[in-house]
């Protein structure tokens, strides 16, 4: 049985320098400004270290008034040209625990981002999925961003 | 045929993938993203629509598609959820990029005029 990719790719080219686009994702100050779905504001809750090991803790308020913590514990890091990290336990927002590997490159100014996203075992992605289908909320926001996103074309 | 074989070509996974990130898109936006012909297309839509993974509504000429809620599982409403989670994000990391490019310009600006 094929079973849906447990791997997400994601790809796209920024009209920014590879340094600014590096600094967006490792300087607390601009990544709340992107980082959040719509609707929501981001506040770092644990100071940003950006090295192996290191971690990124936040806060995101949602427009309903609810606050979802959030962690970010880096895998690997390697200056202007890759960032892995994953989600850890303390994390309500994403309960999904995969690996995310993102890489930068740069041509003729423009930075492209590839991004992989994986499940690491079978069974993290069962338990994912149980605590996925487990949260009601969760499914409701899924809801209101597919209307939110319709109306906004 | 179910929905993981469905699933299981990576054409019929890309047009999946699309419609999650973009929402509802014509036939004709679909065929023109991919080499395969438009008749190929055609019948991998018509496989999506017998699983019940995406729905076609007719809106004047047009044959609209867009994902069907019925026929995703969590694994791949998370896909979905996760898809469209991100091109918010990237849409949002771009006009902040282009703050930040502003930004850098005009310090330069200055800096130049500096003597």
């Amino acid at each position: 049985m094929n079973i849906p990719a447990n791997e997400l790719h994601f790809t796209r080219t920024f009209d920014a320098p590879r340094e600014l686009v590096w600094k967006a994702w490792t300087d607390p100050k601009q990544i709340v400004q992107w980082w959040g779905p719509k609707g929501f504001t981001t506040t770092t809750t644990e100071k940003m270290d950006v090295v192996k090991g290191g971690t990124w803790g936040f806060v995101m308020h949602g427009p309903d008034g609810r606050d979802y913590d959030n962690r970010v514990v880096y895998d690997e890091v390697v200056r202007g040209e890759k960032l892995a990290y994953h989600h850890s336990d303390a994390d309500e927002d994403e309960p999904v625990a995969f690996h995310v590997t993102v890489l930068f490159s740069e041509q003729d100014g423009k930075t492209t981002l590839a991004m992989k996203m994986v499940f690491p075992t079978q069974k993290d992605r069962d338990d994912a999925i149980k605590q996925y289908g487990a949260e009601e909320g969760a499914k409701e926001t899924l809801n209101r961003l597919a209307q939110h996103l319709h109306h906004m074309r | 045929m179910d929905t993981f074989t469905a699933l299981a070509d990576p054409t019929r996974r890309s047009i999946i993938e699309m419609l999650a990130s973009d929402g509802e898109m014509a036939v004709s936006e679909i065929c023109k993203r991919f080499h395969s012909s438009p008749p190929a297309i055609s019948q991998h839509l018509k496989v999506l629509r017998e699983t019940r993974l995406v729905q076609m509504e007719k809106q004047a000429q047009q044959r609209i598609y867009s994902l069907a809620p019925e026929g995703m599982t969590e694994m791949e409403d998370w896909l979905v959820h996760t898809r469209r989670l991100w091109t918010e994000r990237f849409d949002a990391l771009d006009a902040l990029l282009a703050k930040e490019k502003k930004k850098l310009q005009k310090s330069k600006h200055r800096k130049g005029r500096k003597k």
